[in-house]
């Protein structure tokens, strides 16, 4: 949704359609993980705001290009990171249909990371970074259950020093409280996702303009 | 025809393409990057819409022309 903010507003064309490309292989990549977990007996949530697990760095939309660049190269590694370790685990559907996913993404991380190196903010990638590990989570919670079981092919430790590889970026802030750390949502502060989003992805702004039995 | 870009230095990459083994690879177009990491992320995102069986991309200084339209036959 984020990347589809920029599809007319990246700095060159060829960026635009890169963004709108993605934009679309990651709404592809949510209909195959959501008709995965239907499969794997997972309940439907309903579509109201607190159930939104969205990473603060999507809360509201972006205000730079730096700001999608740190986006893409960093919050959409650590995503790929995970798939990457499901498509590794145990479970039978999760390994045979996330493959193509992890082909797909494979374009996303060589944007991600050619741009990094012409418009890297350090501010921007380091917030990205420290929401991607809020996300992973901490150690000996439930993503390091997941790979004791084998459902998930790497640990909290595994993906974190992945992660950190394949971004190049030193940590530079203070270590996570993980006090506060909301298991659901897999964040750290309150919040969430801008209600003019919110609208868009809910199809409100369509049912408004469609009533019902039309 | 000039552009105006935001990298330093770009360079342009001839895209090629093809739908089945049988078929020849054919040009179906160009992107400009200014790394061969970037020009492979924008071939795929701008020419996908077909189902390629195999898509490639070669810097167009890399192309070694022998002559050009007009010119006689060496």
């Amino acid at each position: 949704m984020r990347y589809a903010e920029w599809c007319i507003a990246a700095p060159t064309l060829e960026a635009d359609i890169a963004a709108a490309a993605m934009g679309l292989d990651d709404i592809g990549h949510s209909r195959v993980l959501y008709g995965s977990l239907r499969e794997l007996g997972t309940p439907d949530v309903p579509d109201e705001p607190s159930s939104y697990a969205n990473v603060p760095y999507l809360d509201r939309p972006w205000t730079d290009w730096t700001a999608f660049v740190a986006a893409n190269g960093v919050l959409d590694n650590a995503f790929t990171l995970m798939i990457e370790a499901l498509a590794g685990g145990n479970v039978e559907v999760l390994r045979s249909r996330l493959k193509k996913m992890l082909q797909e993404e494979r374009y996303h991380a060589m944007h991600g990371h050619s741009w990094l190196r012409e418009s890297r903010s350090a501010a921007a990638v380091e917030q990205a970074r420290r929401d991607a590990m809020v996300w992973i989570g901490p150690e000996g919670d439930d993503v390091d259950d997941l790979h004791g079981k084998g459902i998930l092919s790497m640990g909290v430790r595994e993906l974190r020093r992945r992660l950190d590889e394949q971004v190049g970026a030193a940590p530079t802030s203070s270590p996570i409280d993980w006090k506060a750390w909301d298991t659901t949502r897999r964040r750290i502060s309150p919040g969430g996702i801008d209600e003019l989003t919110l609208g868009v992805l809910q199809g409100l702004a369509e049912k408004r303009y469609m009533p019902a039995g039309a | 025809m000039g552009f105006v870009r935001v990298h330093d230095e770009v360079q342009e990459y001839e895209v090629f393409a093809r739908k089945t083994r049988l078929e020849p690879l054919r040009q179906v177009g160009a992107v400009v990057a200014p790394d061969d990491e970037l020009a492979m992320a924008y071939a795929r995102a701008t020419y996908d819409e077909e189902r390629w069986v195999e898509m490639m991309i070669v810097p167009k200084a890399a192309v070694i022309q022998l002559w050009a339209p007009g010119e006689a036959e060496a």
